[in-house]
């Protein structure tokens, strides 16, 4: 239990003055000599066990009301998890907020969201107590640590408002932790105050052992978690999948595709409007929803043939959270899909070339350029969206134009040279190459089916993997993610993690002497043409972002359009949903896809995290915002007076029976006459 | 019979108040000089007791010639005798006797500061004082254990003034010797006797019970006056106490609003218990409590004892 004034405590021992009274009164009675003692000594024997009783517990009630005095006057604070602090004061207090968007599910009774009942709590129960000298706050969607002047400044401050970005909860802690091992804090306590958001936390991932590890090594730190177990309820989220600008004669249309999603305890179907609004013109579209939600594939909206760019919006009727009632998009013509072959091989070149050249869409212009490795100079790194390197991994200013190239959002994809292997490129360099056995091919034996280049097909099909025969492939050594595997393990196809772009490694040429890519033909195209769709997305004039920082990084003038929060900081602005536009370009800026889905992690998993460190869990509602620790010294004021009334009613004298006098001087004598 | 009254004890008025009545046995008593009292064996008083016939040997002159003149038989007149008593005096002076109340906390009015033993020395001298100046002998005997005295009955006016100062000098300590005084004395004295036991009693009413019947086989007249103060029964104090055993056990520190009702209790179960034993043995019994007038007691006490033939 904490105190406001713990020095009162000092006066704890005063709990033994009944006692001692009691002890100095046992010397200190009167003493009258007694004759009838015979009588004494049996009503002692007589009331023994009562009278025993009912002693100690006068004494007990003298000592609680003292007691009770004492914690009254030192303003205990309530909350049985405060239990572990102690008396101790922390040196520094470390606030990790989580600001993504599921934290703005609302209680639309309190008007308050959880993240402003988290903070408005936490901000009540830091006034209330001590935080030390170092109050700091790690908000989730700057990652950064600031310094807080009081808590009831985490109230006003742009750091603790609404944002639409995704939480890194680990890399949070991980701040945290640097900071207590760069300042050497003593006792230091690590408030957290989340949804528990699956995405956000990220409970599987192999950096909470290392997090765990390295706080067990700290000592004093305590954490506690503010946390909203309850699954999100009474709520609707809809976003754009997909948005696409066509001409059709002299009018244009866009194609959207809507998802909305429902939070998962909506029974049976319902009709929602959806509101879309392209260029200040709305258009209203009922769905009907089931448990999962709905999604409206291919909606058709006309808008004027001269508006080759723009933004427009979805939005929902309101619900439990703002936040993902609203989803922007931008639309603008699209780009050239231009693809570059770099290989030496004529022949090979010419595989990946008509591979890429065929469209999926005929209104798609696409193009693609092979040029031996000599001419690399000559490619227009800023229009193309693909590159194809098949050769020797390249060195030196190549291979920096290739890390900007995919830097900037693009996608290389690097195929074996057929002798020297080159330098190492994206920390994995070609190996030697392996033959199959005559008569033997090697055959995939897995491949990752629900993302990336390989995934299944929108049908639920997979692709045809099984059937490919490899007869040569390059062994690969790097540190990449397998995408597909051979059946001794070795890689097929590996993706190097990058933050922006793409970068893949194929063991294997598309020509019959080493594998039957081209030939089969379904899964040498599909892998192209995904990757080239994912690197031209850098091409296009309008793209889509989630929300975060540095998602306007890429040029100086982004100025806003449209925003959904009102907010004075560059520095802020690209945490918020919104529309911004520079010249041609426009983006969208939107919470991720993860936000919607909010999937709770299972609290005894997200307690598991902190096994062996101190840590407590407090459960809160939204909406809530009663104290976290209100004062107690009531409480202990009533107890004092309930023991206090049960002392006096425990020393009350017993009520005396009206008896016949003992001595009736007429019929005492007892004569024998 | 004149006595130079100086024990401050007595009381002039309550003595000439008694003077006028008499104390009387409720048993034959056999006496060694003729006295107030019947005695078992006939005697020359003119009290009738009976007739008897004549046998060899008897006086003649006693013969009733009327008798014979009638019946032709010879029969001898008989009269009563009357005889004088001893009285012993047993006064109980184990260090309970020695209780006085001064606060006086019930109201009762007593008189302040008057123990047991004050008490029972009035009441003793004043019947010393009565008996002797009826011609009956008085004798006393003092059951404390660390006061003992024994005094055999004589009726001179000497011994009365021994007797008497005796029982100024008494006083109260250590624990009771009453069971075995009495039960000594119930064996030492060969004659009928009246036995006047002065005490507050607080032993095992089975102990009580055992010293009367032995004084009562032994064809003894027993009168008993029990003593107690008013605080003794109604414990009614309203703090803790620490309480000294007058007889040398230790101390009892208790609180009596916890307590009260249970030694109440204990106090009408010993109370009672004492009642039966009275009934079983027949002893002349007076409860009092020292707050009363010894005068208005040992009145009730003398009048009690008045045979009714005489009323």
């Amino acid at each position: 239990m904490s105190f406001l004034q713990p020095l009162a405590l000092i006066a704890l021992p005063l709990m033994a003055l009944p006692i001692i009274i009691h002890l100095i009164n046992q010397q200190r009675h009167r003493t009258i000599p007694w004759a009838a003692m015979m009588f004494l000594m049996s009503a002692k024997r007589m009331s023994r066990g009562m009278a025993r009783l009912r002693h100690l517990l006068i004494l007990l009630m003298r000592v609680l009301a003292i007691g009770a005095l004492i914690f009254a006057i030192s303003r205990p604070l309530s909350g049985g998890w405060l239990g572990s602090i102690g008396f101790s004061q922390p040196d520094a207090t470390l606030i990790l907020l989580d600001r993504s968007a599921s934290m703005e599910m609302q209680d639309l009774q309190a008007g308050e969201s959880k993240r402003s009942t988290a903070l408005k709590r936490l901000a009540q129960l830091l006034e209330q107590g001590d935080y030390g000298t170092h109050l700091l706050l790690i908000d989730s969607a700057s990652g950064q640590m600031q310094e807080v002047d009081s808590p009831k400044a985490l109230l006003n401050l742009p750091m603790t408002g609404a944002s639409a970005t995704s939480a890194n909860i680990p890399s949070m802690l991980e701040t945290a932790l640097a900071y207590l091992k760069a300042n050497e804090s003593g006792r230091a306590e690590i408030w957290i105050c989340s949804d528990l958001n699956e995405n956000d936390w990220d409970i599987h991932s192999g950096r909470w052992n290392a997090i765990r590890e390295a706080f067990a090594q700290l000592e004093g730190v305590h954490h506690f978690l503010l946390a909203y177990t309850d699954p999100p309820s009474g709520n609707l989220s809809v976003r754009v999948e997909n948005v696409q600008r066509w001409k059709r004669g002299n009018d244009a249309e866009l194609i959207l595709d809507v998802m909305v999603r429902t939070g998962g305890d909506s029974s049976g179907t319902r009709r929602v409007p959806i509101e879309f609004e392209v260029n200040n013109v709305q258009s209203v579209v009922e769905m009907e929803l089931d448990t999962l939600g709905a999604s409206l594939q291919g909606h058709r909206i006309p808008i004027d043939a001269k508006l080759s760019s723009g933004w427009g919006s979805v939005s929902l009727p309101g619900d439990a959270n703002p936040l993902d009632n609203r989803f922007f998009f931008v639309f603008s013509e699209p780009p050239v899909r231009k693809a570059v072959v770099v290989s030496d091989d004529k022949r090979i070149g010419e595989a990946f070339r008509r591979a890429l050249a065929v469209p999926l869409d005929a209104r798609l212009q696409h193009h693609a350029d092979v040029i031996p490795v000599n001419r690399v100079a000559e490619i227009d790194w800023e229009n193309t969206g693909l590159l194809i390197w098949q050769g020797a991994l390249p060195s030196g200013l190549v291979a920096e134009q290739i890390a900007h190239f995919v830097n900037s959002g693009r996608v290389a994809m690097f195929f074996p040279p057929a002798h020297h292997a080159g330098d190492q490129l994206f920390n994995s360099h070609w190996g030697d190459w392996q033959s199959s056995d005559p008569g033997q091919v090697s055959k995939v034996a897995w491949w990752r089916g629900d993302a990336d280049l390989l995934a299944h097909v929108e049908s639920g099909d997979a692709l045809p993997l099984n059937g490919l025969r490899t007869y040569r492939y390059r062994t690969l050594e790097g540190t990449g993610t397998p995408l597909a595997r051979f059946d001794n393990d070795a890689p097929l196809l590996t993706r190097v993690s990058t933050d922006h772009g793409a970068i893949y490694f194929c063991s294997t040429l598309p020509t019959a002497q080493f594998s039957s890519l081209e030939r089969d033909g379904i899964v040498f195209y599909v892998m192209l043409q995904r990757a080239l769709t994912e690197g031209c997305l850098a091409l296009a004039a309008a793209a889509q972002r989630d929300a975060g920082v540095g998602v306007l990084a890429d040029r100086d003038q982004w100025k806003s359009v449209v925003s959904a929060e009102n907010t004075a900081s560059l520095s802020q602005r690209e945490l918020h949903a919104g529309v911004y536009r520079e010249d041609e370009y426009w983006v969208a800026v939107n919470r991720s896809q993860a936000e919607d889905n909010a999937k709770v992690s299972p609290v005894e998993t997200v307690d598991a995290l902190f096994d062996g460190l101190s840590y407590r869990r407090i459960d809160v509602d939204v909406g809530d915002t009663s104290a976290l620790a209100s004062e107690l010294w009531r409480i202990f004021l009533i107890a004092m007076a309930l023991a206090l009334i049960l002392e006096a009613v425990l020393s009350l004298p017993s009520r005396k029976t009206e008896a016949t006098p003992l001595i009736d001087l007429t019929v005492a004598d007892g004569s024998t006459e | 019979m004149a006595l130079q009254l100086k024990r401050d004890y007595l009381n002039q008025k309550v003595l000439e108040r008694l003077s006028t009545l008499q104390l009387h046995a409720r048993l034959p008593m056999v006496g060694n000089v003729s006295g107030k009292h019947r005695s078992p064996i006939r005697g020359s008083s003119l009290e009738f007791a009976e007739y008897r016939k004549y046998v060899p040997g008897d006086d003649t002159r006693r013969l009733d010639w009327r008798a014979y003149a009638r019946n032709d038989r010879y029969y001898i007149k008989e009269f009563e005798a009357d005889t004088n008593l001893r009285m012993c005096l047993i006064v109980d002076t184990s260090g309970s006797m020695d209780f006085a109340y001064n606060g006086n906390p019930t109201g009762t009015g007593g008189e302040p500061g008057l123990s047991k033993l004050d008490y029972a020395r009035r009441v003793a001298g004043t019947l010393a004082y009565i008996a002797a100046l009826q011609g009956d002998a008085v004798g006393l005997y003092c059951a404390g254990e660390a006061f003992h005295i024994e005094i055999p009955p004589k009726r001179s006016a000497t011994h009365l003034s021994v007797v008497l100062d005796e029982l100024g000098t008494m006083e109260a300590s250590g624990e009771t010797g009453l069971a075995d005084i009495l039960h000594e004395t119930a064996e030492r004295i060969p004659q009928r006797a009246l036995i006047v036991v002065i005490s507050d009693l607080f032993m095992e009413p089975e102990t009580v019970r055992n010293c009367f019947e032995h004084l009562r086989f032994r064809k003894h007249d027993v009168a008993v006056f029990h003593l107690m103060e008013q605080n003794e029964l109604d414990f009614e104090f309203d703090r803790p106490m620490r309480f000294a055993d007058m007889e040398g056990g230790e101390p009892i520190l208790a609180d009596p609003t916890v307590i009260g009702a249970q030694y109440r209790r204990a106090m009408e179960i010993y109370l009672a218990s004492m009642d039966e034993v009275i009934r079983g043995t027949e002893v002349d019994y007076h409860r009092i409590c020292i707050h009363e007038n010894y005068g208005d007691v040992l009145a009730r006490f003398l009048l009690g004892r008045t045979p009714k033939r005489q009323k």
